[in-house]
């Protein structure tokens, strides 16, 4: 080990080894970033478009519900949805915690020929709709937890169909039958959908002149849900615009309610918690600084 | 109170055993903030045990009703949404503080002689960490409970001869159901206390060999050490409360940031999810079992192999590194090596959150690849700590005589 060439050797590989560890070191860093960070750098899912964030009112350290979306939203959540699915954690009874009263409670409940007691269970059977759409309606309870993009997700599903203009184009695109590029790319745009695969509009258009439901956000962009609101599907006793933009605000805050009806008072805890306890580590950081004092 | 106490000690020294090895102890007076995380995690699991134990009294391991009994929990019983979100999020933060916490001792050489068996009892309770969280997450019976569970198990089925004979008998049935629910209930309630039994193992090691130290060496002088109260406890619980902040922000206010969504989706034994993720701290892990796909029928067996030796491998770190050296800090090469690793984990990390079959920068380069690469990095890492110490390459900086 102390023959000279050996020791020059070593002292070369020394060298080279601590140049390769920071040249690998920097280059994994440069390459992480880039990986993470460059827009399109991973590849999005197969047919997946991602739903734009929304600004909600209950999001966030400080977010309270809107009284007046919560009540609107469950009135459409009854007539609407509960048309197929169900909202099987809540009952009708505790919509009265969102400042309904007994009596438009118990209308919402008949309505579905439940009681108030009752859970919110769809008036449809499971066996009648899977007669019907082919598949089971999930359950609505936990829908906004339950996806990715969360709240964003739920309203870009009920936001994301091809509109009246989307279906024109289709109908003008197909006349002859024939997709050409530009025609591809022209819908591919108009839809929102990755321009790089004109080649899939073709399956596309096919498949939505065929009827199918196209939405924009819904993961393979086709499934069993037609459109469930429109424009003044919903009569609103509170004045309030009833579009189906509107609509869709209103359920997805009801929802995100039903989800998880105790996130308000988690809230309110957590701000009593965490003033405690920085405090309290203030005031031991204090008693720290003290005690070490006399070490250094 | 003091006769009290002489009675009983005269039966039990319970006196000379606080004093010798809590508020006497020696301690070495220059650690610094990393080894704050060894009772951080004492912390994060009496959390676990705490508020476990209430979970199991409100829980019910039964396939038709373990879903609906979580949202009982988070909507009906008491304050059951705190004690969820704690123990849900308790699970990702004792990762957290246990990586930090053995990264701690890999950079400082707190695994080196005397210190081997002190080390050993930290990789076993890793190991167990890793199956009780496992199990853990399997409770709540949602769409990621259930594929996860199938798809760990199933790991098991690459063992040679007994492979599918024994996963038959894990899952209690021909697929995960409702006998594997409740082995796994009955196993996630025991494990915790057999960790506890081992982390007193684990106390009991450190106390015959001591704190190890930023510096790495052996403390000759008195003076070079503090009795850990006042000095230890006071800057122990002053972690906790900076812990705590953290802990309590994710729980009160982003309380599924590393949940799942598709995990609030009951467990449907007909429909496989898009794709199968474990939780973040199995990530790295799990990029390491895909990444070996090359070997054909041999790949699942190599995959797994991998996968357990890439913590197996830390057992025989003692004498992987022939440094005469403790500390990283005097050991610039070693030094080097140890932050490719840690990149290296968030690497696979982020490889192991994605699909197998993606692909970065247009397609141009396949995730499998960047997987591989990166494994090969990870245990590159054991081999070249070994080589550069073991043929004398990495000299190191002039190591203080005292701290």
């Amino acid at each position: 080990m102390n023959c000279t060439n050996v020791v020059g050797f070593y002292l070369f590989a020394r060298r080279v080894g601590g140049a390769l560890c920071s040249a690998v070191t920097l280059f994994l860093v440069v390459a992480l970033l880039a990986a993470m960070l460059l827009p399109g750098a991973l590849q999005a899912s197969e047919g997946q478009v991602l739903p734009p964030r929304q600004h909600w009112s209950f999001t966030g350290m400080f977010g309270q519900f809107d009284n007046g979306a919560l009540k609107r939203g469950a009135q459409v959540a009854v007539q609407s949805c509960m048309a197929c699915h169900s909202i099987k954690y809540i009952k009708f009874d505790q919509l009265r915690q969102l400042g309904l009263n007994e009596v438009e409670v118990k209308a919402l409940a008949e309505s579905q020929g439940r009681t108030k007691k009752d859970a919110m269970i769809s008036a449809m059977d499971a066996a009648a709709a899977k007669e019907s759409f082919g598949v089971v309606p999930p359950d609505l309870s936990l829908i906004t937890k339950a996806r990715k993009g969360y709240e964003d997700y739920t309203y870009g599903i009920l936001t994301g169909y091809a509109s009246e203009g989307d279906l024109a184009l289709a109908n003008r695109v197909m006349a002859d039958g024939k997709v050409s590029g530009e025609e591809a790319r022209e819908v591919a745009s108009a839809l929102q959908l990755d321009q790089r695969h004109p080649d899939k509009m073709a399956e596309v258009l096919k498949r939505m002149m065929a009827g199918e439901n196209f939405n924009r956000y819904f993961p393979g962009h086709f499934f069993a849900m037609p459109q469930p609101l429109a424009d003044g599907a919903v009569a609103y006793a509170d004045g309030t615009e009833n579009s189906k933009v509107q609509l869709a605000r209103d359920v997805v805050t009801f929802l995100a309610w039903a989800a998880e009806p105790t996130q308000m008072e988690r809230k309110a805890l957590g701000i009593k918690v965490i003033l405690f306890l920085v405090i309290l580590t203030i005031m031991l950081y204090a008693v720290k600084r003290r005690i070490w004092a006399r070490v250094h | 109170m003091s006769k009290i106490m002489e009675w009983v000690d005269a039966r039990l020294p319970v006196t000379e055993l606080i004093k010798s090895q809590a508020t006497e102890y020696p301690t070495p007076k220059n650690l610094n903030y990393w080894w704050n995380f060894g009772s951080l995690a004492l912390l994060v699991l009496i959390i676990m045990i705490a508020t476990g134990l209430f979970l199991a009294m409100h829980y019910k391991a039964d396939a038709n009703q373990a879903f609906d009994v979580v949202e009982h929990i988070m909507r009906d019983v008491n304050y059951g949404w705190l004690l969820r979100y704690l123990h849900a999020n308790g699970a990702s933060f004792f990762f957290m503080v246990v990586y930090i916490h053995i990264l701690r001792g890999m950079y400082y050489g707190s695994y080196r002689k005397p210190r081997e068996i002190l080390w050993w009892f930290g990789i076993i309770l890793f190991f167990m960490m890793m199956g009780t969280a496992f199990m853990g997450y399997v409770l709540p019976w949602g769409q990621m409970s259930y594929w996860g569970a199938a798809v760990i198990t199933n790991l098991m089925s690459a063992i040679p001869v007994v492979g599918e004979d024994l996963v038959v008998w894990v899952w209690g049935g021909f697929s995960v159901g409702d006998p594997t629910l409740n082995r796994f209930f009955a196993l996630h309630f025991l494990l915790p206390l057999v960790i506890f039994g081992v982390v007193i193992l684990h106390l009991w090691a450190l106390h015959a060999v001591h704190s190890n130290n930023p510096v790495g060496i052996d403390l000759h002088d008195k003076k070079d050490s503090l009795p850990f109260h006042p000095y230890y406890t006071i800057k122990d619980l002053y972690g906790y409360g900076v812990f705590m902040i953290v802990f309590c922000a994710f729980v009160f206010y982003a309380p599924n940031f590393f949940l799942e969504p598709d995990n609030y989706i009951p467990a449907n034994p007909m429909q496989t999810p898009a794709h199968i993720v474990p939780e973040w701290y199995f990530l790295p892990f799990y990029a390491i079992l895909r990444s070996i796909d090359f070997l054909g029928s041999f790949s699942k067996l190599a995959g797994v192999i991998a996968m357990a030796g890439a913590i197996a491998i830390l057992f025989i770190l003692p004498f992987l590194d022939r440094s005469p050296v403790r500390s990283f800090r005097y050991r610039p090469l070693s030094r080097q090596l140890f932050w490719i690793f840690v990149i290296d984990c968030f690497f696979l990390g982020w490889v192991g959150y994605n699909p197998a079959d993606a692909a970065v920068f247009d397609g141009a380069l396949p995730l499998i690849v960047v997987g591989r690469t990166c494994t090969a990095i990870y245990f590159g890492y054991f081999f070249l700590l070994w080589v550069i110490t073991a043929f004398d390459i990495e000299k190191h900086t002039p190591v203080p005589k005292s701290i």
